[in-house]
């Protein structure tokens, strides 16, 4: 029997490399809350703005934050080392970088529903127009809920709190 | 805008149309009669999907707008067109068509496979319809009964071949949410109908769906939708050089095919659709689009300039361009009443137009045009379909659906509920401000039926009084009813059961003495 049921939602699963070189999972953040945001490192504008944004919005939510792992995963395999990202996310210490091969890139945006489309650009030598959007999962690696990269900071901040909240 | 319609009601042609969509819809099973284009296999735009689905949105612009509360004549064949869109004949081409292998995607169908679940790649064309629907259904009625886990399934099973049963089980929240996402996954330039090819007209139908979504759950899913499309198509633009909206995006190369031969039904669907969430745009250059689209004809007629399609790979192509019913509907969404009256002058003069049980149709003539070089040529969407929209759709109609969420008091308010099979219904209107349901009814002469009315919302509001033109025929208060001649009338819990003779027509009200 072909039988498929869809929640239509992103299933969140991964098996990546963390910045610092270990394999990590999907599992591996079970018991806290992900907010998850794909990028590449030679993003010159989208990212660097996403990414002080959702520090901000780190910051201000306190103590909440603490249950919350913010991870950046990189949509350039080929030039995100481990070693890329941990030198890139010096600049936005709450998040932990993750890579990998390309397939395993391109298993983890299927699983994210992540677009990604890579175009010439004349200063990095290429560029990876992505999905600019932030999933926040549950404790369980569940989807809960994601922001377009046009969300105010304090719906945001006042959407993480509730989530928080509710588990 | 609508008080205005609801006010005048329905006129007998387009009393006509709506009970042509009454008939196809209450056909049985697989039975489509008048039905079926040109083309083979479900594939092109005379497919059943397009007619059912534009049936739906034919009747929720009628109840809408013109007969706001007459929810008991559109619910039940709303209800038969849902479960008609999802039977296989209608889906079952997207088993060959996700195989790829036209010019659009025959480079790349090497890595496409024979895809049996209609909704989950690609296929636009065919899941947002049934998205839209349902959801519309859920917003007009406040019936919940799609939300229900598999209440979408898509299932096949033949005992001579095949195998096992195939069977893909959706809801609409799970499909809408499937739908959001492969939006997700398009970079929000949209989703492809025949694989690699990204139509702008066929994913309005999907943010039509998002904006319903957002009527019956709240959220602003296609406020986001819209604004990252809009953005997306930013470096393509939606019209060509020539002023006309491009057809479509090949997904690979991220090139749009202009509409280089103006073909009518790209620009007049685009519009028509487009209209309700981008109306500025579309409005600016309706003008100039429709004059290379319409041509004179005799005693102010108006018909549709077609070109000849072009040969593919050698091959004509069969197919339903519907090109004079788009452009009929655009006209209606636009208010154009020049373009849109001179056009169903041509329908009504050289279309033969066609009475049968009661409906309204203009059938399916394959001739390009008569001896005199009128157009006659229309498809079974154009004349089943497309003719009856434009007449039911008011000007800004589908605007007005997504823009003016209906106040959920009309839930309340007395309502038609319940109609025989053999009683049209040409006016339902409920007037607040003198507490009366406004209503004008007929009973069919040939038709089926037992000519029953049900009145709902009804008992609660008291001693009430049944006026046919303007003589009181009935009145009442609770479970005590006074009635006499023609009408037979009682109160059944909080609705009141009218039963009207074989021939009765009367423009009629009720008027309640309280409000609650």
């Amino acid at each position: 029997m072909s039988e498929f049921r869809s929640s239509g939602k992103p299933n969140g699963k991964f098996d990546l490399l963390d910045h610092h070189g270990n394999r990590v999972s999907s599992e591996t953040y079970r018991g806290l809350f992900t907010m998850i945001y794909f990028g590449f490192t030679n993003c010159r504008v989208v990212c660097p703005r996403t990414l002080a944004k959702l520090t901000l919005v780190l910051d201000l939510l306190g103590s909440v934050a603490q249950e919350i792992q913010p991870l950046y995963i990189s949509v350039d395999p080929e030039r995100d080392s481990p070693e890329a990202m941990r030198s890139y996310l010096g600049s936005y210490p709450h998040f932990t970088g993750l890579t990998g091969s390309p397939t395993e890139i391109d298993r983890a945006k299927q699983a994210f529903r992540v677009f990604t489309r890579r175009s010439d650009d004349p200063i990095t030598g290429y560029a990876v127009p992505h999905s600019a959007i932030t999933y926040v999962m549950d404790r369980q690696g569940a989807y809960v809920d994601h922001f377009l990269d046009s969300a105010p900071i304090d719906v945001i901040v006042g959407r993480l709190r509730e989530i928080v909240a509710a588990a | 805008m609508s008080d205005n319609f609801a006010r005048v009601g329905l006129d007998s042609v387009q009393v006509g149309h709506l009970r042509h969509f009454i008939n196809l819809a209450r056909q049985l099973p697989n039975q489509w009669d008048l039905m079926k284009g040109k083309g083979y296999g479900q594939e092109d735009f005379g497919g059943y999907r397009f007619q059912l689905a534009y049936m739906a949105y034919a009747l929720a612009l009628t109840h809408r707008h013109r007969l706001p509360a007459a929810p008991g004549v559109f619910k039940p064949v709303f209800e038969l067109l849902m479960e008609k869109i999802l039977l296989p004949e209608v889906w079952m081409y997207w088993r060959d068509v996700s195989r790829g292998g036209s010019i659009f995607n025959a480079h790349l169908a090497a890595d496409y496979h024979e895809e049996w679940d209609p909704v989950r790649r690609d296929n636009i064309m065919y899941s947002a319809y049934v998205q839209s629907m349902a959801l519309m259904y859920d917003y007009l009625f406040d019936d919940h009964r799609y939300a229900r886990p598999g209440s979408l399934t898509f299932r096949y099973w033949s005992y001579f071949w095949g195998g096992g049963e195939k069977r893909f089980e959706y809801d609409q929240k799970s499909l809408n949410d499937h739908i959001y996402w492969q939006m997700v996954e398009s970079g929000f330039l949209g989703i492809a109908c025949e694989p690699n090819c990204v139509f702008q007209i066929c994913n309005q139908p999907a943010i039509l769906g998002f904006r319903m979504h957002d009527l019956v759950y709240g959220g602003n899913v296609a406020d986001e939708v819209t604004r990252s499309y809009e953005e997306a198509w930013k470096q393509f633009g939606r019209i060509g050089r020539n002023g006309h909206y491009h057809v479509m995006l090949s997904q690979d190369t991220k090139t749009v095919r202009e509409n280089v031969g103006r073909a009518p039904w790209v620009d007049a669907w685009s519009g028509a659709l487009l209209n309700m969430w981008n109306r500025d745009f579309v409005r600016m250059h309706y003008p100039e689009q429709v004059k290379d689209l319409i041509k004179p004809g005799p005693d102010g007629t108006l018909s549709v300039v077609t070109s000849p399609r072009p040969l593919v790979m050698g091959q004509t192509i069969v197919s339903d361009d519907c090109d004079f019913g788009w452009v009929a509907a655009w006209a209606s969404e636009m208010g154009d009443a020049e373009t849109l009256g001179g056009l169903l002058a041509h329908a009504d003069r050289f279309m033969a137009p066609c009475w049968a049980d009661a409906g309204l149709y203009y059938p399916r003539n394959d001739q390009s045009e008569d001896a005199d070089g009128n157009r006659t040529l229309i498809e079974p969407m154009s004349g089943n379909v497309l003719l009856g929209y434009a007449r039911l759709n008011v000007p800004d109609g589908l605007w007005g659906l997504y823009n003016k969420p209906w106040d959920r008091a009309r839930f309340q308010e007395p309502a038609i509920t319940g109609v025989a099979q053999d009683i049209d219904v040409a006016r339902a209107c409920f007037d607040d401000a003198s507490n009366k349901l406004h209503f004008t009814i007929a009973r069919l002469q040939e038709a089926f039926g037992d000519g029953t009315v049900r009145i709902g919302n009804a008992v609660r509001r008291g001693l009430w009084a049944l006026m046919c033109e303007a003589s009181e025929v009935a009145h009442g208060s609770g479970s005590s009813v006074q009635y006499s001649g023609a009408i037979h009338v009682q109160a059944e819990g909080d609705d009141l059961l009218l039963r009207v003779p074989k021939g009765f027509s009367s423009a009629c009200a009720i008027a309640f003495s309280s409000t609650a």
